[in-house]
């Protein structure tokens, strides 16, 4: 695994890139859900979604989710030697499992205003992990 | 700016309407009643998982299929949300219709649910249920529809959790925890309720105290635990041994009581020995054994007894049930005061 670990030209892991973007992307994703349906309620569907996940990608089971948000230091800590295109296809599994739950729950209203913060940062993610 | 002031205010008086609620039926027609005022919904929905109950508070020209299709798609997101699917069959369904439209704004008889709101009641990361706000309009509800969703059911799982912290303490202040009877607290406290009710309107009541014989024998023989077996089992033929309005309790040990409502001498007595003949021809499994075991039983009653009060009206009972013992146990007696005790041969 470390093997696919690499340095980028700023000197930072490209796993570090990824979960930095990731990071973003799901404060982002808890600011925009949290105001729409409350912290207990996304907390627990993020529990859920980590719960359904753990077992195909382990080093999210490593996320603290709590009524405050969500930490990836748990990950940083523990799962530095992860290859970068891992942790993506982990939290874009992460990311659209969330996505198939607010759609159950409220169809298109979750989903509609965050669509449009979640796609970029996507794109975003896709191109470092292509440039590697 | 009116009209979020004004929705503000029916929110905040629906969370107080919630809050104030002390049960769940109450909890929700305290929210149906104010969320008109918020929502323009078809069918309002509460699921609470603990007693599968499904409460729907709805519009009055609701067509049963779309009711149908709202518990469906209820039960369908709630397994969505990591819980075991549950079958429709085993949910009692409340329906509460109400008139929320005017009459040019009817429901079509043909009517299907086109858009829907459901939300899990959560508290401390377990989830209590699910609501849900249902419409026959297609988009009808937007994101500040969820975000008052959100709100109120909230308050909803606070509440509920509430209800279910204080039913968890109210049943181990009434159950005994062995075996699930009610325990001698609660028994006399319904004999004060149905002792009263006898005295001053006259109708019978008839006490029977039960005691396992020769239990002491099942304990040193076999050890406790297969002891604590057997008393679960009596206790379970006691329960099912009675009517509808009769109240069996652990009086202690291996004693249990009886209290049998509008019940006279004869009829208590008739109880009392079918249940002393389902005992003595009970096999009961202790350990890799099976065993024979009788019960003695003692009755009294009112008004034949003249008793002047409920403690009376025990001592009454326990002093037949010791006559039992007295004649060879695996008897009923009734109380005979000084006399020599009423029994039947068996």
């Amino acid at each position: 695994m470390a093997s696919l670990v690499r340095e980028d030209k700023g000197g930072k892991w490209s796993s570090d890139l990824i979960l930095d973007l990731y990071a973003n992307l799901l404060a982002e994703i808890w600011e925009v859900v949290s105001a729409l349906i409350g912290e207990a309620i996304l907390a627990f569907l993020f529990t859920l979604a980590i719960q359904k996940l753990g077992e195909k990608y382990p080093f999210l089971n490593s996320l603290k989710v709590s009524e405050e948000g969500v930490s990836l230091e748990g990950v940083r800590e523990d799962y530095r030697t992860v290859a970068p295109v891992e942790i993506h296809r982990g939290f874009q599994s992460l990311v659209n499992h969330l996505s198939h739950l607010f759609s159950a729950l409220a169809e298109g209203v979750i989903n509609k205003e965050l669509f449009p913060k979640v796609f970029p940062k996507f794109k975003e993610a896709e191109r470092i992990i292509s440039q590697k | 700016m009116r009209l979020i002031f004004k929705n503000l205010n029916v929110l905040r008086s629906t969370i107080n309407a919630i809050s104030t609620s002390i049960e769940i039926k109450e909890i929700v027609e305290s929210a149906g009643n104010n969320l008109p005022n918020l929502f323009d919904f078809s069918s309002f929905g509460v699921f609470w998982k603990e007693d599968l109950l499904l409460f729907l508070y709805q519009e009055d020209s609701c067509p049963p299929p779309f009711t149908q299709e709202v518990v469906k798609n209820m039960i369908k997101v709630f397994s969505v949300l990591g819980e075991e699917p549950i079958e429709e069959d085993r949910i009692t369904l409340q329906v509460e219709k109400r008139k929320m439209r005017p009459k040019q704004m009817m429901m079509d008889p043909k009517a299907t649910l086109k858009s829907h709101l459901t939300l899990p009641l959560t508290v401390e990361g377990e989830i209590l249920g699910c609501i849900s706000l249902n419409s026959d309009q297609s988009n009808a509800f937007d994101a500040q529809d969820l975000q008052f969703l959100s709100v109120i059911g909230y308050q909803m799982a606070a509440t509920l959790k509430h209800f279910q912290r204080f039913s968890s303490i109210k049943n181990i202040a009434i159950y005994d925890t062995l075996t699930g009877l009610y325990n001698r607290r609660y028994f006399e406290e319904r004999l004060g309720m149905d002792a009263q009710k006898s005295f001053y309107g006259g109708t019978p009541l008839s006490l029977v105290m039960v005691d396992i014989d020769h239990f002491k024998k099942v304990n040193d023989t076999f050890g406790h635990t297969e002891g604590d077996q057997v008393l679960c089992r009596v206790s379970s033929l006691l329960k099912s041994s009675i009517r509808k309005k009769d109240t069996v309790a652990r009086y202690g040990g291996e004693e249990f009581i009886l209290i049998l409502p509008e019940a006279g001498l004869e009829a208590s007595f008739v109880i009392a020995e079918r249940i002393r003949r389902l005992i003595e021809n009970t096999l009961f499994e202790v350990g890799r054994a099976q065993i024979n075991l009788t019960v003695s039983m003692g009755i009294s009653n009112f008004p034949s007894h003249r008793a002047k009060s409920k403690e009376e009206l025990i001592k009454m009972a326990d002093q037949a049930l010791y006559d039992a013992k007295r004649g060879g146990r695996n008897k009923v007696c009734i109380f005979a005061g000084k006399s020599a005790p009423w029994t039947v041969p068996t």
